[in-house]
């Protein structure tokens, strides 16, 4: 009787081992083998029928593993002997989960934890922001500890035993009460000082901040500066051309964006006018493709033809001409209504600069004013603790004072190529990945002021020929329909 | 033993009638062939869903290799085996919505409140089985809608599965935008005809249908949690129906509900102008939020009844239990905005929304405390599904702690659409909705298909699955707080994220590895549908009443008359009762109905040493607070 007992304990154990062996150590190992070292000649490239066929036989493995302890059940039905008790399996491996859980968490904190922007903001509200953190890390991961360990403490103490019976045990009033009210407790005060921090952040904004406009566009950011004259001009993305990609208040470009307006309206009005003549060239040249076999030959081209030709006898041709007509002539009627305002063009817009590269002063306070011509977008600055989207059509803002300039930065992160950035953290399109701006903090006035000096103003002074120096690669520069332009 | 035997013996009210392979399989109007047809649906979006997520987790963990099969399955979007970037966009966009929508809103609470509501009311059907039967079917042209845009020229939706304007709006704002979108849109507006219908039964046939007994507060928390989760899409989804309808207006009318001030590709794209993007994003997390609780609440339903019976312990704190799925309930309407925080909506707002969302911590917290207490000195079984529902728990926690972090406005500035983000609702939401799922097919295999589902192949499959789901989101906080954004193509352009890289790496294996013990359960569950062993009318020794129908899935339910319910459904242990566990259609005069009032608060016997050590917890608390 005893040997038997034994060789039933030996055996459970020998199973037991097993199962841990294939539960938990097994995927670790290979997962293990991959963050351990760096997995440089471990190439996923070459997933191939090899790796396919590998996890179908690991997955084999454990369907035969399966099919030999459902063996074992039913010899336990049989010989009426307990063979293999997933209970306790099951409660083993919890309380290992629990440790590997644990020691996991210890070594994400270890060795990512440095790698956090916590604790070296670059920004002043940045530090409030990291003690709100700070406090708020501190209940949660206690908490997150006692009930994880509990959860599975209990899998493993209160695993089924047949001689056993579960406590009745229906409800306590006060200890429900106890835990309502402790929490709530706990998050009052996380409430309380998340809001001062909050309102602190969004509302106290120092008189002296400097204005700085951050413009977003599908994919990329530009930033505005008022120059000499201390003030930024006034906008409208009415004004948006090829030319002027923020719609800044500048009489020149506007007036020279009425004249290109208007001269699109006359060429639309032409193609509307010889819009029969069009069709019919295209059904001739049409039917010449599919003559002549050309339309296998050229299957792009003939696919563009025929698209072209079924529009132009559905008429959406003309539609499309007459809509683009009528929402040019409204841009033109929104322009003038404007142009008749005097203290909308004046003259501020002149000195002012845009770049390409934010550069900020440290201990200065600075607002920046958000604007989008598409799609929303998002200003990310995770260094400074700052983001704020930008919509179109409703401007947006946030303030801070950066105090870390970029040198020290580099120097406290001991990377000597280090650079803040602004990075869009909204989806926008296909290269959202890509878009973002170098954020530079100088020591002092004087470095800001080279900086800025180095910078073409809008409208160059009039000893120089004019310079369009916020045209740049990153816009679309002509403003031609392309609609039309397939002609 | 065939169903048409006990059909001919049965007396229920219902007209005898030869059931077609048409009406049987196809358009059937059984609550429980409908729920199986949900299942299995949301088993395939879920496959399809889950395959998307690893083909763009590939891409993350390794952005600058050509995966040759890929260009085999997606041909142009990833030409010379690389992934296109508007595709990756469109896999993000398309596998949110599958999981949100399609699997842990139709397949989870489709699938469980079809099946449990009327076999726990104990009634003969819905109340209205037509409606049931259309709410599929809307449910079906839905999925076929959205997946057909996966194979159009454009390519399918691909701004994110909240669909932003105006980036959704504006045909030349991404190649997504246009029929993709179109499609998107359509397939939510089926879709949500579809929740109507269903979520209106579920209302009516719990309030109207409860058999003799069925008070309210003899109901299982599952019925409780189904009831509280219609009454929300009921109530919410409208609402989305009319934010999808203004940007279908903005998309195809010219109207400008969500735009204004727009210039694109050269070109001011609009001819009216003054409507407001935020607009569009109040409407639709006015629904949002509340769905992150329809997925949730059948899931965590579904643990609170699995958790009793596995324990063979009473649920605790039943009432607690109610009230905190009713506070939830009522509490996510108005907790919309703390999505969004930096919108740029105004300050006081964001304070208002941060306050009341810290609020719901509060019944989360109960609802928490409450499992681990019933699994205190209970008698746990360790069935696939118990583990389930334990996991449920475990990932419940540990997500919703983060949320503390992102319902807090000032904290929210930098979390915002991070990878801390993304890492809160996969565990949160994600992973514990699906375990709630997983647990729930475990649990009632047996009253789907009369058979069992194999429980070795089930221990794998959650500890695979329980291990690598850990793995895979658990590292993306600290990416988050590191500041990395999500819904990047790839990383490689900005240096600073270069340390991440072996972070994706582990995060993609553990996901393939996740990935393919799924096939475990899919195998599983297909086989045990055809070969499993077959069940008994009650394998788990469960109290409610769906426990009492016969193994044969007959129509209508009972083959005599309904069962009354004599007590609640969690009696289990009873002091009073030689076995452990007392079902509710279990007539006994001699037992009162109620043990569990101040005054029945039965002790255990004795105390072996063992359970007065694993007490030491408790009694400290309540030392602390100086109760007796």
């Amino acid at each position: 009787m005893r040997i038997d007992t034994l060789r039933i304990r030996l055996n459970s154990i020998f199973k037991k081992s097993l199962a841990v062996l294939s539960f938990v150590l097994a995927p670790m190992m290979l997962l293990a083998a991959d963050v351990i070292e760096p997995p440089k000649e471990f190439s996923i490239a070459n997933f191939d029928w090899i790796t396919i066929l590998s996890v179908l036989l690991a997955l084999l493995i454990i369907l035969v593993i399966a099919r030999a302890f459902d063996i074992g059940a039913l010899t336990e039905k049989i010989t009426g002997k307990t063979v293999v008790s997933w209970n306790n399996i099951n409660a083993w491996v919890a309380i290992i989960f629990l440790v590997a859980g644990l020691f996991g968490v210890w070594y994400e904190l270890k060795v990512h934890g440095p790698l956090l922007m916590l604790g070296n903001s670059a920004s002043l509200h940045g530090d409030t922001y990291d003690s709100m953190f700070y406090w708020t890390f501190g209940f949660t991961f206690f908490v997150f500890v006692v009930t994880e360990v509990l959860l599975f403490y209990f899998m493993f103490r209160y695993r089924y035993n047949e001689n056993r019976k579960a406590l009745y045990y229906f409800h306590n009033n006060k200890l429900e009460i106890i835990w309502t009210i402790v929490p709530s407790i706990v998050l009052t005060f996380l409430v309380l000082r998340g809001f001062t921090t909050w309102s602190k952040i969004t509302t106290e904004i120092p008189k002296e901040s400097q204005e700085i406009e951050v413009f977003a566009y599908q994919f990329g950011w530009k930033a505005r500066y008022a120059g000499e004259d201390g003030s930024l001009g006034n906008q409208n993305f009415n004004f948006i051309s090829g030319s002027n990609p923020l719609g800044v208040a500048e009489a020149g470009q506007v007036d020279e964006l009425v004249k290109e307006l208007e001269g699109e309206i006359s060429k639309l009005e032409a193609f509307k006018a010889s819009a029969d003549d069009s069709i019919l060239a295209w059904k001739g040249r049409y039917d010449r493709f599919v003559a002549t076999g050309l339309s296998r030959t050229y299957p792009e081209d003939f696919k563009t033809l025929k698209t072209k030709f079924n529009d132009g006898v559905s008429g959406a041709y003309v539609r499309t001409l007459e809509k683009d007509i009528k929402r040019k002539r409204t841009a033109l009627n929104r322009i003038a209504e404007y142009k008749k305002d005097d203290g909308f063009f004046d003259g501020t817009a002149n000195d002012d600069r845009v770049t390409t590269e934010i550069v900020l002063v440290k201990n200065k306070p600075y607002i920046f004013k958000f604007r989008a011509r598409d799609v929303i977008h998002s200003a990310y600055m995770p260094d400074f603790r700052v983001q704020m989207n930008c919509v179109p059509g409703m401007p947006t803002q946030f303030a801070f004072t950066p105090t870390m300039t970029t040198t020290e930065a580099r120097s406290i992160k001991n990377k000597p190529e280090y650079d803040y950035y602004l990075f869009c953290n909204k989806i926008c399109g296909a290269a959202h990945y890509n878009m973002k701006i170098k954020v530079t903090v100088v020591e002092n006035e004087a470095e800001y002021n080279t900086w800025l000096a180095s910078q073409a103003p809008l409208v160059a002074p009039k000893v120089a020929e004019q310079t369009p120096a916020a045209e740049t690669e990153g816009i679309e520069t002509e403003a031609t329909d392309n609609t039309v332009a397939m002609n | 033993m065939s169903t048409a035997a006990l059909h001919a013996d049965s007396h229920h009210d219902h007209h005898e009638h030869k059931e077609s392979f048409i009406s049987k399989y196809v358009f059937s109007m059984d609550h429980k062939m409908i729920s199986k047809q949900f299942l299995i649906t949301g088993i395939v979006m879920g496959i399809i869903g889950m395959t998307m997520s690893l083909i763009f987790r590939l891409q993350l963990a390794w952005p600058d290799e050509q995966f040759g099969f890929m260009e085999t399955l997606l041909g142009k979007w990833a030409v010379d085996g690389k992934l296109d970037p508007n595709f990756y966009m469109g896999l993000v966009t398309i596998h949110g919505t599958i999981m949100v929508f399609y699997v842990l809103t139709a397949g989870l609470s489709g699938t469980f409140s079809n099946l449990l509501i009327p076999l726990q009311v104990g009634a003969r059907d819905m109340a209205s089985p037509f409606m049931n039967m259309l709410s599929y079917w809307f449910f079906l042209a839905s999925s076929i809608t959205l997946l057909s845009s996966v194979f159009i020229e454009t390519g399918p939706a691909s701004g994110g599965w909240t669909v932003y304007p105006p980036l959704s709006a504006l045909e030349k704002a991404m190649p997504g935008s246009g029929l993709g979108m179109t499609l998107w849109l359509s397939a939510i507006a089926l879709f949500i005809i579809s929740s109507l219908l269903g979520g209106i039964n579920y209302i009516s046939t719990v309030l109207n249908m409860r058999t003799k007994g069925m008070s309210m507060n003899r109901m299982p928390l599952t019925i409780w949690a189904f009831f509280f989760t219609a009454i929300l899409g009921l109530l919410s989804f409208p609402v989305l129906l009319g934010a999808a309808l203004f940007l279908i207006f903005d998309r195809s009318f010219g109207t400008s509900f969500y735009l204004s001030d727009i210039y694109l590709e050269g070109v001011g794209a609009l001819e009216n102008i003054g409507g407001s993007p935020v607009l569009y994003q109040h409407l639709f997390w006015f629904l949002g939020h509340p769905e992150v609780y329809i997925i949730l609440m059948p899931a965590l339903g579904i643990t609170s009844e699995v958790i009793s019976t596995n324990a063979r312990k009473p649920i605790f704190g039943y009432t607690a239990m109610v009230i905190s799925l009713m506070g939830i309930s009522f509490l996510s309407f108005i907790v919309w905005g703390h999505h969004m925080f930096i919108t740029g909506m105004n300050p006081f707002l964001g304070s208002v929304f941060m306050i009341l969302t810290l609020i719901i911590a509060v019944p989360s917290a109960v609802k928490a405390f409450n499992y681990l207490t019933t699994l205190w000195k209970g008698n746990l079984r360790f069935t696939p599904a118990m583990l389930f529902s334990i996991g449920l728990v475990s990932f419940f926690i540990s997500g919703g702690l983060t949320g503390i972090y992102l319902g807090n406005a000032a904290l929210d500035i930098q979390l915002h659409d991070s990878y801390f983000v993304v890492a809160h609702f996969h565990l949160v939401m994600g992973s514990a909705a699906i375990f709630g799922m997983l647990a729930g097919i475990y649990h009632w295999f047996p009253k789907m298909y009369g058979r069992m589902m194999n429980n070795t192949l089930g221990y794998f499959h959650f500890w695979i699955t329980f291990i690598t789901a850990y793995l895979v989101f658990f590292p993306m906080h600290f990416m988050g707080l590191a500041g990395v954004p999500r819904r990047y193509y790839q990383f490689t352009l900005l240096e600073d994220f270069n340390v991440w890289m072996d972070v994706n790496k582990l995060i993609t294996v553990s996901a393939i590895v996740g990935g393919a013990a799924q096939l475990l359960f899919i195998y599983n569950f297909f086989y045990s549908i055809f070969k499993g062993k077959k069940a008994t009318a009650n394998p788990w020794q469960a109290n409610s009443l769906e426990w009492s129908t016969p193994v044969e899935r007959i129509h209508g339910n009972w083959p005599g008359e309904i069962p009354t319910v004599y007590r609640g459904p969690y009696e289990y242990s009873r002091p009073d009762r030689e076995e452990d566990f007392f079902p509710q259609y279990v007539p006994d005069d001699s037992a009162p109905e109620v043990l569990h009032t101040e005054e029945h608060q039965v002790a255990p016997e004795e105390k072996s040493p063992e359970e007065v050590e694993s007490s030491v917890f408790f009694a400290a608390i309540k030392r602390v607070f100086g109760l007796s």
